[in-house]
């Protein structure tokens, strides 16, 4: 931007200058005119340095979106979610960033959570060092895809949010970076944290593994995950995580995450998918002894009829509790429409399997529009 | 048996573990190429054709074969030239870029918008 400006300064500045020398102007005001215009080049190119590497930067970027979604027993606008994302960076040394992730409460009251704030150290080309509360390496869609302008439907795929089977966020420290080893891609991040930890609800155990900001027990968890690129549009990812959880004032038992993942884009078609399992082991003489194990799985496919702003998405999940009779499935097909690469219209329609009878086994019309910034 | 397995993970974890201190604490290739153009203070070369800056050529191309990995590709005019460094950062950690292609990617977004 700044270098087509002193490009058309220059021209301007050779425009006005033969303009003058044309009309006549006496040779000692041309001479002024050039060095004016020189000056001026100068202080553009000055200022052009400056704008493009001050050592410290603060950037605010995140997304937001608002809904609506219509099934048999009820159709309701949802709440806007707003998620702004701070990024301070100093240098090419270290970044600094935390999304923070606001909405309201079914009561009206406001909801505001920190999704994760960390301090980024750049220690070479291939590592940063990611120190605090930072989202979950373990796949990819929590990672890199949940963000509304960037998830290709208005719901998350089954078992990939609260509740659900996959890690959310960790506190802790990770190392993450990338390698072109022989011009192929191989990206990788790992990390040791707190851990999650388990609660009872209901006669049910359940692992929170969001906003743990102390650990439970003594143990730690350790776990990452290796990104391989093939080819330029093909990423296989393949996680891990491990460490011990615990009821409060129980024994610890193992804890234990596998993930597999795929994107794969070959022109205006992309498909993607995931798997994972987190397991809880058996525990005798605890409130809750048996072995728990959530497992979570999606496909993907959508396709950009282009040039037109036009797409369309099909994704099928499932989603099975350790309690087998609590399986969801879920078949869900869109249509969005682009009205920028960051604003996104979308309408889907999503059909539920679920135990009879619950609001979960009802299909719905779902509309959203995301936009990221 | 679980014990097994979870012994046998972590002398993974441990061996990966070592693995990425050696690269945590390895010299930062950016930095060393860098006092080497000092040195050598090349008059053919541009500064894009120097290993350790951003070129513009190959930005395009890691930005085309990266970015729409997860997303729709931004549009350069979106951000000014200094604010780009935060994002493409931020993309950098995200997805597992390397420090070079990161400062190609930034190279070509500035030369664009």
């Amino acid at each position: 931007m700044i270098q087509r400006y002193v490009r058309q300064t220059g021209t301007l500045g050779a425009a006005a200058l033969g303009a003058t020398l044309a009309l006549g102007a006496p040779p000692a005001d041309a001479a002024s005119l050039q060095d004016d215009v020189n000056r001026l080049k100068r202080d553009v190119a000055s200022l052009k340095d400056t704008a493009k590497a001050p050592d410290s930067v603060v950037h605010l970027a995140g997304y937001g979106s608002a809904g609506f979604s219509s099934r048999k027993s009820d159709s309701t606008f949802q709440v806007f979610s707003f998620s702004p994302i701070f990024h301070y960076q100093y240098k090419d040394l270290m970044l600094m960033q935390a999304e923070i992730e606001m909405g309201y409460n079914d009561d009206g009251s406001t909801e505001a959570v920190l999704e994760y704030a960390s301090l980024n150290l750049i220690m070479n080309d291939h590592a940063v060092l990611v120190a605090g509360q930072f989202l979950s390496p373990i796949g990819q869609f929590r990672q890199n895809l949940h963000p509304a302008w960037i998830n290709k439907l208005p719901s998350k795929p089954l078992g990939f949010a609260d509740g659900g089977a996959a890690p959310l966020t960790e506190t802790g420290v990770e190392v993450r970076g990338g390698f072109t080893p022989g011009g192929k891609g191989l990206n990788y991040a790992v990390y040791i944290g707190n851990g999650p930890k388990l609660v009872e609800n209901a006669g049910e155990l359940e692992v929170e593994t969001e906003g743990n900001s102390s650990d439970a027990n003594k143990n730690k968890t350790v776990g990452g995950r290796v990104g391989y690129l093939p080819l330029h549009n093909l990423e296989i990812g393949v996680s891990a995580a491990a460490g011990k959880a615990n009821l409060p004032g129980e024994d610890n038992r193992n804890y234990r995450v596998y993930d597999v993942d795929f994107a794969y884009q070959p022109a205006v078609i992309e498909l993607r998918g995931e798997y994972v399992q987190t397991k809880v082991d058996s525990l005798a003489g605890s409130a809750i002894p048996d072995e728990h194990t959530w497992k979570a799985w999606y496909v993907q496919a959508s396709h950009k009829f282009t040039p037109s702003h036009w797409e369309a998405v099909l994704r099928y999940g499932k989603f099975t509790p350790p309690e087998k009779s609590q399986e969801l499935k879920q078949w869900a097909a869109g249509i969005n429409y682009l009205f920028a690469n960051n604003v996104i219209g979308k309408l889907s329609y999503e059909k539920n399997d679920a135990p009879t009878g619950t609001v979960g086994d009802e299909n719905r019309f779902v509309a959203q529009l995301a936009y990221g910034f | 048996m679980n014990n097994q397995r979870m012994q046998t993970f972590n002398r993974v974890v441990f061996a990966a573990a070592a693995g990425i201190v050696l690269v945590v604490l390895s010299p930062s290739p950016a930095n060393a190429q860098e006092a080497a153009n000092r040195t050598a203070q090349s008059a053919t070369a541009t500064a894009g054709e120097r290993a350790g800056q951003g070129d513009y050529l190959r930005g395009l191309k890691a930005w085309e074969q990266n970015c729409a990995r997860c997303h729709n590709a931004r549009d350069p005019k979106e951000y000014s030239d200094a604010l780009w460094k935060p994002v493409i950062t931020h993309m950098r950690i995200r997805a597992g870029l390397t420090g070079q292609e990161a400062r190609d990617i930034l190279k070509f977004i500035q030369e664009s918008n």
